[in-house]
């Protein structure tokens, strides 16, 4: 897969508790949902360690694990099933000056999906979009960035990540549709079962929608995604992404841990991945490595065999390769092993899969 | 109206607290406070109970109904029990002289005379609820479930849907009636949504769902599906009778000469439909199937624009 976030500096990256996400900007667009619909504020904020009075200084900077908190509240407390996708519809393009302008720049929408994943930190900060291409399609999937999808009891946090998922792709959808003053004909691929409230899925992305996929991730015609936008204007798009980038180096922080540690793998794919050797690229101690997955609610192995997955997936999908070669690729001495291996990360041997045809 | 029903609240309230303390007073005068082991703990506990009780039925109702002649008896009868159980609780710490005569009175009058107020407000509630009931059809069927009920839109959710389209194939099935359900989209409702914002939006809405309850017939069911999307249950409906409905509905919305609450400005409304035909079928089969023929609807509508 195409690789945009570069490794080279290994403590530019965020965790769950680093405090960068503006809380007058998504958290607020929750917050008045919430409100809207009469939750009381001291609920909403319960174990964010935050007060309303912090939200309303308009500087006030907060972490993934508080916005993460946030949503879960709000998730218990709003009754309705819309809710995430009425806070995606408000998220972007975001209050984010110039990483936000761009979008209104734009030449085309392959243009904006790939500015909107090269500048995710500041426009989506706890949700992770990835794009790649095929010779017809252009793909965006999801990663979650700060272990949000493994927080508290196995029920609860499947909860939290799927919000997440629909707010995140009706957030691109809504955007995509806006610009291109058009509906476009996305597929939306999901990780999740298809849930007891699907018409909302119908209503706010379409009818174009799979449940138990492997990846959780949209796609759309290259015609479509390579489409003139009408108010392309040149000089403003150079002047506005350069701002994006002076914004992003303000705030210091590239991508999450979770992230840079996925872009680390799947780069190093081929070699003999062990967690000390890595942890030896990262300039932290294995036991400082382990204590951070940890913190995010994962573990060294879980994310090995989630790069693998990824790369996998690309290689048979994309690149049309057959199982040896996917196993080769991999460094798998046998076929079986590589078999077995493959189940493990998808819950399918490699041929079901391939005759499912997830992308 | 609000002012009004907290008005009458405290009016109740305060003079039954003034009668209970009355009461009290009274007893206090005749009688003699009881020594403590002649008090029986368990009438205490008992009749204490029943008048918290009464009472909290009298708060809950005050709270929830409108101010009005049903509430107003119901609310009378309530306090007659709760005064009258008060005085039997007062009994239990006062003991009353026996050439008193009055005590029995105060206990067990007003229990008839509670009785015959609230039953003639029960009997005033009754036709209160036919009419009411009267301006629901179209919007609920056999049964009333409020928790199913859009907080936004006076109509049944998807979950009510599920629940009537279920029954309305079990109907179909036994009458051998064709069931045809209608599903209405509103054209580009996100659009009005960024240009005037979300409230505008929910007002358009519950224009819509006025309108759309206007064109329909008594014998029909709308709920809202989702967001934008509305549903029309219509039992003993052919496909072609059902097509028609759902041209007149697109006609009525796009005939609606909407405008917004605060500059005033037309909004133009469209609306896209489809028509499934319920056979032999799950309700959620059924559901999925009219969206999925929504999305052809929409998509040929949007090639034959480009």
């Amino acid at each position: 897969m195409r690789q945009r976030l570069n490794y080279t500096h290994p403590a530019n990256y965020f965790e769950r508790d680093t405090s960068f996400i503006a809380a007058h900007h998504q958290p607020a667009i929750m917050l008045d949902l919430a409100m809207l619909r009469d939750v009381d504020s001291h609920l909403l904020l319960r174990g964010t360690q935050l007060f309303l009075d912090d939200m309303l200084t308009g500087n006030k900077l907060i972490s993934p694990a508080q916005f993460l908190t946030l949503l879960s509240n709000s998730q218990k407390l709003l009754k309705g099933d819309d809710i995430s996708f009425l806070f995606g519809q408000q998220i972007l393009p975001g209050f984010n000056g110039p990483a936000s302008q761009v979008f209104n720049h734009a030449l085309n929408l392959r243009q904006a999906l790939i500015h909107l994943c090269e500048y995710h930190t500041l426009l989506l900060p706890i949700c992770t979009p990835r794009y790649f291409e095929s010779d017809t399609h252009f793909f965006i999937y999801w990663l979650d960035n700060c272990g949000a999808g493994a927080s508290q009891s196995k029920s609860q946090s499947s909860g939290l990540h799927t919000f997440l998922i629909e707010a995140h792709m009706t957030a691109v959808a809504r955007m995509a549709a806006k610009m291109s003053q058009q509906n476009l004909p996305w597929r939306f691929n999901f990780t999740h079962e298809e849930p007891r409230y699907v018409e909302q899925y119908w209503v706010h992305l379409n009818e174009d929608i799979s449940f138990n996929q492997q990846l959780n991730m949209m796609s759309i015609p290259l015609e479509y995604a390579n489409q003139t936008w009408s108010q392309t204007a040149q000089v403003s798009l150079q002047l506005a992404t350069l701002g994006s980038k002076m914004q992003l180096n303000d705030l210091g922080w590239q991508a999450s841990f979770l992230d840079t540690l996925h872009d680390y793998l799947m780069q190093n794919i081929q070699q003999n991945l062990q967690l000390e050797t890595v942890a030896t690229s990262f300039n932290v101690s294995s036991a400082t490595l382990k204590r951070k997955l940890l913190k995010h609610h994962t573990h060294f192995q879980e994310q090995l065999d989630l790069a693998r997955k990824h790369v996998a997936l690309y290689l048979y999908q994309i690149k049309g390769y057959q199982h040896h070669d996917v196993a080769d690729y991999l460094r798998f001495n046998d076929i079986n092993n590589f078999r077995r291996a493959f189940k493990r990360w998808t819950g399918l041997p490699p041929g079901q899969l391939l005759q499912a045809n997830c992308f | 109206m609000m002012q009004k029903k907290t008005h009458i609240s405290i009016t109740i309230l305060t003079s039954l607290a003034l009668f209970a303390m009355a009461g009290l007073y009274l007893y206090l005068l005749a009688g003699d406070i009881k020594l403590l082991r002649d008090i029986k703990w368990l009438d205490v506990v008992a009749e204490g109970g029943t008048t918290i009780l009464a009472l909290f039925w009298l708060v809950l109702l005050l709270r929830s109904r409108p101010a009005g002649r049903v509430t107003l008896l119901l609310a009378l009868g309530l306090s007659c029990f709760v005064f009258s159980w008060w005085m039997d609780f007062v009994d239990e710490f006062i003991k009353i002289p026996d050439g008193v005569f009055w005590d029995n009175w105060l206990e067990s009058m007003p229990i008839p005379v509670g009785l015959a107020l609230l039953t003639l407000g029960i009997f005033h509630w009754h036709k209160e609820e036919l009419a009411i009931s009267a301006q629901m059809v179209k919007r609920e069927r056999v049964f009333r479930e409020h928790r199913l009920f859009d907080a936004l839109i006076p109509l049944g959710g998807a979950d009510y849907l599920r629940e009537q389209v279920k029954l309305a194939l079990k109907d179909a099935r036994i009458s051998q009636q064709p069931l045809s359900l209608v599903v209405i989209d509103i054209n580009d409702f996100n659009g009005i949504n960024q240009r005037f914002g979300q409230p505008e939006g929910d007002q358009v809405l519950q224009s819509i769902t006025q309108l759309l309850l206007l064109n329909l017939r008594g014998q029909d069911l709308l709920c809202r599906l989702a967001g934008d999307r509305f549903v029309a249950v219509l039992s003993n409906t052919n496909p072609h009778d059902a097509e028609v409905i759902a041209l007149e509905l697109q006609q009525a919305i796009a005939n609606l000469a909407y405008k917004t609450t605060k500059q005033g400005l037309r909004i133009h409304l469209s609306a896209s439909t489809a028509v499934t035909v319920g056979i032999d079928e799950e309700a959620n089969s059924l559901i999925k199937r009219l969206n999925m023929q929504l999305g052809l609807n929409k998509k040929h509508l949007t090639t034959a624009h480009v």
